[in-house]
């Protein structure tokens, strides 16, 4: 089932003949964060600062610290402003950046100068690959109730923003599930690779333990994560299907977080023969690229990506919340260990919204497995500790960064209740600094 | 002597002014604490459960008729999930990143590990 190339179909949008995108190296103020323009391009990722502090907006409250799960961000300057230590420890979570009261911390990457231009190139089909978190924050930058799911009109906008194919990043959740699952299935079965397994999906997660675990790095899951899988499908499969030639196509990635512009910078990526991953962008510079194009996202109709790499499952769409991962796990797991149909797909018990959730699953036929989920790399830090130590009774563990998971993550619209209580707080903070400064250190 | 009244005008001023103080505060407090109970990631997660369970016809990876495709004897990976073909497109290694950290550590720079 060959697909359309939708681009010669839509004409292309009026806005984009007429539309000045932001240069490189400007500043520009998307949804409450600043970005910097600019798009890296064979760059080691670990050199770069994803997220920085604004001097003169920060207070010194100390909100951020209280957030970062390293310690990446720390007191920097006499008057007690934040910084960030070094590029090598901090995981790009963006932790920081959501729950800063005064918008002091500000985003270094961003793509949507280059993507605009890669839009209006007649020569290039711009492929779209949202993640599933994205279509659970994207509304409320348009006034909509908070978790609103807005999927449909997420891919309506896309198509008229002028990507060429839209395709979705929760069809390869469910490869990843495929992959990730018979991973594990290999794992329980022969035991070649050691136990418990740790999931792959959070780039995050998966730059700390390649920092702070290194001797765990055999216990990570091999599987790339759904976009590092998607990347390199759409530049061969879905090149094939949709009978383009890869090289002109530009992957954008668009997640409800920081840290994945770093993956999609790892040099590693280029499975395909290309670039894997073109650009990588967030919810809020989405919500902000639509609104710059005039469209009126409230009033769109639900419409569904193209197929071949589009249609997705309830067990893909669970990966933005954490415990999701390890739910579409385990009803693959299930299925393939008993022999037996899942009747009741509900699997509630790894349902986890902060701290560490164990449970033990029983399966027919097998015995039982036993899985942990951590929300928050604290935690996560703890369950390392235990397999370090040799006394993990786990066959598979489930780490997200974000407490909460993607919905939760760093590129996701900001939460109004952080922000509506600064005027009382930096008016703390202001006496707080002056009491502080009037006493000898 | 003159007719006193409980509240002078002195005091009246006072005791407004240390009303509006607790007023301010106790307006500010309850805000911080209205946003914090308004739980928006719990919120989120609930909206990805009920896609999960309401919106989405299917519910399992292995019953979404593109991964059957995907992996069909005459599809793209027919060696089936961790294949040749996987292992070079979808899967990858791990690099040891801890030697930054430990010279962080060696100049005296304290993390949260």
């Amino acid at each position: 089932m060959p697909e359309s190339k939708a681009k010669d179909s839509v004409a292309t949008p009026a806005y984009l003949s007429n539309l000045t995108p932001p240069q490189k190296g400007e500043r520009v103020e998307m949804e409450g964060v600043y970005y910097k323009i600019a798009a890296p391009k064979d760059v080691d990722p670990a050199s770069i600062y994803f997220v920085q502090v604004d001097k003169d907006k920060c207070v010194g409250c100390g909100e951020c610290t209280s957030h970062c799960p390293t310690g990446a961000i720390q007191e920097m300057h006499a008057d007690g402003q934040r910084g960030i230590v070094d590029s090598a420890v901090c995981v790009n979570c963006g932790q920081c950046l959501e729950n800063c009261p005064f918008g002091a911390i500000s985003e270094e990457v961003s793509f949507v100068g280059e993507l605009f231009e890669k839009l209006r190139d007649p020569n290039t089909v711009v492929v779209s690959m949202p993640a599933p978190a994205v279509r659970y924050g994207l509304g409320e930058c348009f006034g909509m109730d908070t978790g609103t799911y807005v999927g449909g009109k997420m891919h309506a906008a896309l198509r008229r923003l002028g990507f060429g194919l839209i395709w979705d990043n929760e069809y390869t959740a469910d490869v990843t599930i495929m992959e990730e699952g018979t991973e594990l299935l290999e794992r329980v079965k022969h035991g070649k690779k050691p136990l418990p397994q740790f999931t792959s999906c959070c780039p995050g997660w998966v730059k700390f333990a390649e920092t702070f675990y290194p001797d765990l790095n055999g216990h990570l899951s091999t599987c790339k994560s759904p976009i590092g899988m998607l990347g390199p499908l759409a530049k061969t499969y879905g090149a094939e299907q949709a009978k383009i030639d890869g090289k002109n196509i530009y992957t954008v990635s668009i997640m409800p977080c920081i840290a994945k512009k770093f993956e999609g910078l790892r040099p590693e990526m280029n499975a395909s023969g290309y670039r894997d991953i073109d650009a990588t962008i967030n919810t809020r510079e989405l919500a902000w690229m639509i609104k710059k194009a005039g469209i009126d996202f409230v009033s769109l109709p639900e419409e569904d990506p193209d197929p071949v790499l589009g249609l997705s499952t309830g067990a893909a769409t669970i990966f933005g919340t954490s415990g999701g991962v390890m739910e579409a796990a385990l009803r693959l797991a299930y299925e393939v260990l008993s022999g037996d149909t899942l009747t009741n797909p509900d699997i509630k018990v790894v349902r986890a919204h902060e701290g560490i959730k164990t449970a033990d699953i029983p399966v027919p036929n097998f015995g039982t497995v036993k899985v942990a989920v951590a929300s928050g790399l604290q935690n996560a830090a703890k369950l390392c500790d235990e397999v370090r130590a040799g006394k993990s009774p786990y066959h598979f563990i489930e780490v997200m960064t974000c407490p909460g998971g993607c919905v939760n993550g760093g590129g996701q619209p900001l939460e109004p209740g952080i922000r509506e209580a600064s005027l009382f707080r930096s008016t703390i903070a202001k006496i707080n600094r002056r009491f502080t400064q009037r006493r000898p250190a | 002597m003159k007719n006193k009244g409980i509240l002078t005008r002195r005091g009246f001023i006072k005791m407004a002014g240390i009303a509006c103080g607790y007023a301010v505060l106790g307006y500010n407090v309850t805000r911080e604490a209205c946003a914090a109970t308004a739980d928006f990631v719990g919120i989120r997660q609930s909206s990805v459960y009920a896609a999960d369970s309401k919106r989405y016809a299917i519910r399992k990876s292995q019953d979404n008729p593109m991964i059957k495709k995907l992996y069909a004897k005459n599809g793209f990976l027919n060696e089936g999930p961790c294949g040749h073909k996987s292992h070079h497109l979808l899967h990858t290694e791990y690099e040891d990143r801890s030697a930054s950290l430990k010279a962080l550590k060696a100049k005296g720079v304290k993390l949260a590990l």
